[in-house]
């Protein structure tokens, strides 16, 4: 029993698991293995978003959409925001980032993504972690209860850290890969 | 727990279907737009060296296509700013150059000779100051991290250019046999102009003047403002590679300079940039 509770709590932090012994390189196929964790992260941090940006939001529900959203972070992970006309970058923590969404003041938010992403090579760092970056297009688009609407199309360049781990099932070592969310660059492209 | 087990993995898979359904009904204006903007350096290197498919796909020394050279030219054209009509003329030669089959020429992210020049704001003593800073990709241990290799700003140079002393000109040869007290002379009247009695190499380091500024807290990070790289890879040519967010399909990283140089003049040009000459 708690052998499949085990397994489980690796499941639900959406891991891929391989044998230990392995070779440490990231061929093609495991490559593209971890690149759709990661954007399966990235989504779901675009819902968490929608959801703390909707006014009808309850608080109590948003801070815990906020936990559920940090859980995808590495600690210490920021998000940097420029705009078409300044190109200064305003760079917040995540958390800060997000209670901000919540005090947004839009009846409702829609955040659509565009068909295209970019999912970088992983590259290994001096700390025997990878890292990669994600980026994607979103369109936010904000109506107030007055019905103005504000929207931007925004390019996103999301950090990635990809780690080997391990864990043991049923007394088997088993090795894993897991997967993180670091800085996000927002950078706006459009303005609507 | 079996019965649960098996309800989780069902969950699952429902849900990376249900997000692939959320892509697929996205937002679909402008997508050849974003298709063909060069997202990431990554991304340009993929296109340049011709390990990107023209649907976008990733390709490996396996795939058929990897370094086609009928592919690289195809993107090749693309990946130089279409705006600048200095880059007209030169880009064709290039092009032929790094997709000649005798002695191909690719842009390599683990290879030598390419860095990064961030322009970033800082606070100088209260008032904002534009600093420009040179990175290299260094390896250690298994991996790679960027580090600082140079630093440049207009206030540090100007520290440096002051006019040459008008009289003690220079410390005089028997200074040696009275314990060079004329010294004295030159820290109490010359102190403005010290660097006038340095040897003849002597050139200012800027990176460490820029650390002991940061180390004492006069110079404070406000933000990075500007992003390029400076290729020197490719034999006889340099390029300059930075983002243009613009409308349009010619955006992203693209080509922004492109200069034909004889290898033994590379040297000048990256001291030149490297504010060094």
């Amino acid at each position: 029993m708690k052998n499949i509770k085990t397994l489980l709590a690796i499941i639900f932090t959406f891991i891929i698991f391989q044998n230990i012994g392995a070779q440490n390189d990231i061929s093609p196929e495991r490559k593209a293995a971890i690149d759709s964790l990661a954007l399966e992260k990235v989504r779901d941090l675009s819902k968490y978003i929608s959801i703390l940006g909707d006014k009808s939001t309850p608080f109590s529900e948003a801070a815990r959409v906020i936990d559920r959203a940090l859980e995808l972070f590495m600690p210490g992970s920021t998000m940097g925001v420029s705009s078409l006309y300044r190109k200064k970058v305003e760079i917040y923590p995540i958390k800060d980032y997000l209670q901000r969404l919540t005090r947004l003041n839009y009846a409702k938010v829609t955040i659509t993504w565009f068909n295209i992403q970019y999912v970088s090579d992983l590259v290994k760092q001096p700390d025997g972690r990878y890292v990669g970056v994600i980026t994607i297009f979103q369109k936010f688009e904000g109506v107030t209860k007055e019905g103005l609407k504000y929207v931007d199309v925004t390019k996103k360049d999301i950090t990635v850290y990809v780690e080997r781990k391990q864990t043991q099932i049923d007394g088997i070592p088993v090795g894993f890969w897991d997967v993180l969310l670091g800085d996000i660059k927002v950078k706006e492209t459009t303005k609507g | 727990m079996r019965k649960l087990f098996i309800l989780v993995l069902i969950q699952i898979i429902f849900n990376a279907f249900s997000s692939a359904q959320i892509i697929n009904n996205g937002a679909k204006e402008d997508e050849s737009d974003l298709y063909a903007s060069t997202k990431q350096v990554n991304q340009f290197m993929h296109r340049f060296n011709g390990e990107e498919d023209l649907y976008g796909k990733r390709l490996y020394p396996k795939d058929k296509k990897y370094r086609d050279a009928s592919l690289r030219k195809k993107y090749l054209v693309n990946l130089f700013d279409i705006e600048n009509s200095e880059l007209k003329t030169k880009k064709e030669g290039f092009i032929l150059f790094v997709t000649s089959t005798s002695k191909p020429q690719y842009f390599e992210f683990y290879g030598d000779n390419w860095f990064a020049e961030v322009s970033a704001d800082f606070l100088y003593n209260g008032k904002e100051q534009n600093i420009v800073l040179f990175f290299k990709l260094e390896k250690e241990n298994d991996g790679y991290k960027w580090s600082f290799a140079n630093a440049y700003a207009g206030f540090f140079e100007q520290e440096f250019k002051s006019s040459p002393p008008s009289d003690i000109k220079f410390i005089h040869p028997m200074s040696h046999e009275i314990d060079f007290m004329s010294l004295d002379k030159i820290f109490k009247l010359k102190s403005k102009q010290i660097e006038h009695y340095a040897i003849k190499e002597y050139t200012p380091d800027y990176l460490t003047l820029f650390f002991r500024e940061v180390k004492k807290g006069t110079l404070v990070f406000q933000s990075v403002t500007d992003v390029k790289f400076h290729v020197f890879q490719i034999e006889n040519w340099y390029f300059e590679m930075k983002y243009f967010n613009r409308k349009g399909d010619n955006t992203g990283w693209l080509i922004s300079n492109l200069i034909h140089i004889p290898e033994k003049e590379k040297a000048s040009l990256i001291k030149s940039i490297n504010h060094e000459n």
